[in-house]
């Protein structure tokens, strides 16, 4: 970690060996969470709190008495991660620690169940790291919708039936939400793009103050592909305008990434069983979100 | 922070959050409501005037209020809240987490009633339903008992035989909004009776630890064991520490129980709360009169005094016994008076159940007076009913 | 009475194969019950799942701890786990494999019948789903339920979830897997160690578990000590690395969901204790250096 400290930016190079999540855990083969979660812990470092509320990570992190986690770990409910990291900062802030305090929360618990304790941890500015791993279902009680499943895909509750076929609404814009909390950081990641995930990392470790963190997770299981296209699936929902990778600075985004060739959001469906059955208008419906979202983000027509 | 003894004139909502500062408290995270919204109010004063440097969450719920307050608490720090009526309510789901983690959080609850319908007066629907939350649960009489109860509550809920959090009740506005004079005592008092709190867990990346972990049912039943053992040493460790209390501060508070002219009683009413000022009143009254009343003033509802309402019925002087409730269980009488049968069981004795003053309507000493005649006339066999509601249009007592 | 538990990994559709078998008992008239694990574990990680049946109606509730039958669905569990524990010693084992009952060696000697549903599966459905084939097996090899009552259950349950025409694909499987079921004996030999179990009482257990780091009879537990699950058993694909080909650009040790790769000398090294066999590593490889190959376990 030496040229590290002298300043040199993270990289894949000099990304740490240290592990802080250890082998062992128990999710889905070429699930995208333990991705996020290792290589976001490698940088954060062993000065780190973390909290998770319901969902896979808690149970594939950990059933007692074998845990995955190597730094201090804490589990209270579902809906409250921003408000049990608050509490835990402020503990730890009045005790003079100089600790990370990081929650990691799924979909669910953060734009539906947990937007209430999320939204008013952002507004009092906390200094805590929140970190949404968006598989854009609630997969750990078997696939049902959230609020953050996009428009079309197959889950148990928008089940692909004789007259319905998926889901009917699009995806809730949440880094939007919370960027309209004028915080210090909001970043969305994918882990397609290292480089950009590692400098992002780097970057809200050295903020203080409330920064939340939102990365596209890819589930075999959910999404119904083959485990190993994980990382491939990531790029396509970059490259097709699904997800956006940018930074935003109280409010104001600072870094946008443009795909260099936008692919049709059809060769990002492909491959995953959630979307199989969709028609050609439905398709286009989902097109028409996806240049909808470019415009509004890039300023021009895509 | 250095805090003289002083006499002031407070209300029960400003001595719950004076407890509190003289508890030297790490972190408050609290959500308004009233009635309970004056201790939120005097505790921010507390802050912004710099009179202490806790951290103070102002959450977005009541829900998020025990949230952080766990958080706090497994991190190491004394932490504080309040709430009342619909905010306990919302905040039920977090209650045995923090009990389950072991965490001596304190909170005074401003009792109000729980809608429907919607009102902000003194009922117990709002504590009660909390008896297996795994918290310690008591009853106040006065603002002197609130502030009281503040230190005595940390000092019991922080021993390493209970390791509890400890909740307790007083009248919304009877005592939350009502001034009396209140002693308080120095800071430096306070910090000789309460040291600062040694937990067990925390979260220190030196000493890295997991707190709450998803548990299979290979471990979870021996976990609960241990919440009811230590539930069961927290009776000891009221006692002691009531005792402590009292010589260091020279107000005893008789520990699970406060018995009132019951030495030669023929007939006993038990209550908690408010009421229980009034009753005393009421039964010089009668001993006046000739009438041998007598009182027990329930100071903990969990643990139950099971042995020591036990132990008043082995005094064979008492003939008949009124249990007092501010809410009802439907369809089986109060909390309370179950419990009172429960802690009975075996004993050939009359047990009535008297519910009064429920969704706050005051109850007053002709109220308590109508109790002691029933208890009179069932003492004499001229009745004979398990469960009256007093003061009830339409309803004969 | 009699009691069969099936052995999978999550996804395999263990927990159909348990329940339409007994919808075949029911169907003949019988009583019967089936259940999962009652767990939470993932996609590709051994799981099990149960079946009951009887003449009368069956009231016990608790899970099965010494079954009639054992039904294993991938062959690779018998490696990594003793499928035969708790089975009563005149009880039988039902295992998806090429091999011949005799050629397969377990914890001990035991009736056992074996069936290549895979490859009935995949001439048949199209598919490595063996869930249904192997129902078959259970109709020859115990001699309790008929062909035609598995088939009928298979075409109801498979059919109203994946259509028509695949759920009578699935009853063909089922067939044919009947007709070709060998039952002989299964070989001793096989040494498994039991992995102990941290088992405190409640005055050794901390406080509401809150735990650190405790070094126990029954090895780590507590914080970081997740390595103790050895997840390589759940590979069915393992990743090879040519060494030659790699030049230690660190990508696949930065996807690896499991941290099972480390870089040594500049060359990617696999820890197959852990590697769970998703083939990331392989398909994000910029040097076609990893390649997956079907695990063979001895």
């Amino acid at each position: 970690m030496d040229k590290y400290e002298r300043g040199e930016r993270m990289n894949l190079k000099n990304l740490p060996d240290d592990e802080y999540f250890t082998p062992g855990h128990t999710a889905c083969p070429g699930c995208a969470a333990p991705i996020i979660v290792r290589n976001m812990m490698k940088i954060l470092g062993k000065d780190t709190v973390i909290y998770t509320p319901a969902n896979c990570l808690l149970v594939f992190g950990g059933t007692y008495p074998y845990i995955a986690w190597k730094v201090p770990y804490f589990h209270e409910a579902f809906e409250n991660t921003g408000s049990s990291i608050s509490g835990a900062a402020r503990a730890l802030k009045k005790q003079g620690k100089k600790v990370t305090v990081v929650g990691i929360a799924g979909d669910g618990g953060t734009y539906d169940i947990g937007i209430q304790a999320l939204s008013g941890a952002a507004e009092r500015n906390e200094d805590v790291i929140y970190v949404c791993y968006d598989n854009e279902a609630y997969m750990n009680t078997g696939i049902q919708r959230s609020g953050s499943t996009p428009y079309g895909a197959e889950t148990t509750t928008t089940p692909a039936g004789k007259k319905i076929l998926g889901k009917l609404r699009h995806k809730k814009d949440m880094a939007e939400i919370m960027r309209a909390h004028d915080i210090p950081y909001v970043a969305t990641a994918s882990i397609s793009h290292i480089a950009d995930f590692l400098k992002k990392v780097e970057k809200m470790k050295n903020i203080e103050g409330f920064r939340y963190f939102h990365v596209l997770s890819p589930c075999p299981t959910g999404w119904r592909y083959d485990p190993s296209k994980t990382v491939e699936i990531a790029r396509k929902a970059v490259d097709s305008g699904m997800w956006t990778l940018y930074e935003a600075e109280y409010g104001e985004i600072t870094n946008i990434y443009k795909p260099k060739k936008k692919i049709p959001v059809e060769e990002y469906i492909r491959g995953q069983g959630r979307f199989r059955h969709m028609t050609p208008e439905m398709i286009e419906e989902l097109q028409r979100w996806v240049d909808r979202k470019w415009e509004r983000l890039y300023g021009e027509k895509p | 922070m250095n805090l003289k003894a002083r006499k002031m004139v407070a209300t029960g909502d400003h001595a719950a959050a004076y407890g509190a500062l003289l508890a030297n408290v790490d972190v408050v995270a609290a959500y308004p409501i009233t009635p309970q919204t004056l201790i939120v109010e005097d505790f921010a004063t507390f802050v912004d005037d710099g009179i202490t440097d806790a951290e103070f969450i102002m959450v977005e719920s009541e829900h998020s209020a025990m949230s952080a307050c766990i958080g706090a608490a497994a991190a190491g720090s004394r932490t504080f809240t309040a709430t009342s009526s619909q905010g306990l309510a919302l905040m039920h789901e977090m209650l045995p987490i923090a009990s389950g983690l072991h965490l001596p959080i304190v909170m005074p609850v401003v009792n109000r009633t729980v809608a429907a319908p919607i009102g902000i007066w003194c009922e117990y629907n709002d504590i009660m339903p909390q008896r297996d939350s795994g918290w310690i649960i008591g009853f106040i009489e006065d603002n002197q008992e609130v502030l009281d109860m503040v230190l005595m509550g940390y000092k019991i809920a922080e021993h390493h035989d209970v390791l509890l959090p400890f909740m307790f009740g007083l009248d919304a506005f009877i005592l939350s909004h009502t001034v009396e004079p209140v002693e308080a005592p120095s800071s430096d008092e306070v910090m000789k009776f309460l040291p600062s709190y040694k937990p067990i867990a925390s979260l220190d990346p030196d000493k890295p630890m997991a707190i709450g972990t998803f548990t299979p049912p290979e471990y979870i039943q021996e976990e609960r064991y241990q919440t009811d053992k230590c539930m069961r040493n927290a009776k000891r460790i009221i006692k002691n520490v009531t005792k402590e209390f009292a010589d260091v501060f020279g107000r005893n508070y008789h520990g699970l129980i406060e018995e009132y002219k019951t030495d030669d009683a023929d007939v006993i009413l038990i209550t908690l709360g408010t009421v229980t000022g009034t009753a005393r009143d009421v039964v010089d009254e009668l001993r006046g009169r000739g009438i041998k009343a007598g009182l027990v003033k329930l100071r903990f509802f969990r643990p139950f005094p099971v042995e020591e309402v036990r132990m008043l019925i082995e005094r064979e002087n008492i003939k008949a016994i009124g249990v007092y409730d501010r809410s009802v269980s439907y369809g089986v009488g109060g909390p309370l008076y179950i419990e009172v049968k429960n802690s009975l069981y075996g004993y050939d004795l009359p047990i009535i159940n008297f519910l009064a003053g429920i969704g706050g309507r005051d109850v007053v000493k002709g109220d308590v007076e109508k109790m002691y005649k029933i208890l009179q006339d069932v003492k004499d066999g001229k009745t004979r009913k398990d469960i009256v509601w007093i003061n009830t249009r339409g309803v004969k007592e | 009475m009699y009691e069969i538990r099936f052995h999978g990994r999550g996804g395999q559709g263990g927990r159909m194969a348990a329940e339409a078998l007994a919808l075949a008992a029911f169907l003949e008239g019988k009583y019967a019950v089936s259940f999962p694990f009652f767990g939470a574990e993932r996609r590709g990680a051994p799981v099990r799942a149960f079946t009951r049946i009887d003449d009368k109606k069956i009231r016990i509730k608790t899970q099965i701890y010494e079954p009639d039958y054992v039904v294993v669905l991938d062959e690779t569990l018998i490696e990594t786990e003793d499928v035969l524990e708790g089975l009563k010693p005149d009880g039988m084992v039902i295992i998806n494999t090429q091999k011949k009952p005799e050629e397969v060696k377990l914890s001990r000697s035991v009736r056992c019948a074996t069936i290549d549903a895979t490859t009935i599966a995949l001439e048949t459905i199209g598919r490595a789903i063996t869930n249904t084939a192997i129902l078959g097996a259970i109709s020859r090899a115990t001699g309790k339920i008929g062909i035609d009552a598995i088939e009928k259950a298979i075409i109801e349950k498979f059919g109203a979830r994946l259509g028509k025409e695949a759920g009578e694909k699935n009853a063909i499987a089922a067939r044919k897997a009947y007709e070709k079921t060998i039952v002989g004996i299964a070989k001793a030999g096989k040494k498994f160690e039991g992995k102990k179990q941290w088992l405190p009482t409640v005055d050794e257990l901390p406080l509401g578990g809150s735990i650190g780091t405790l070094q126990t009879e029954a090895g780590l537990v507590g914080i970081g000590s997740f390595s103790e699950n050895k997840t390589g058993g759940w590979r069915v694909f393992m990743p090879v690395v040519d060494e030659q080909r790699c030049t230690g650009c660190k990508i696949c040790w930065f996807y690896c969901p499991e941290g099972a790769i480390k870089m040594v000398d500049n060359k990617a090294k696999i820890n197959y204790d852990y590697c769970k066999g998703c083939g990331i590593c392989e398909n994000e490889c910029p040097f076609k250096a990893i390649e997956m190959k079907r695990e063979v376990r001895i």
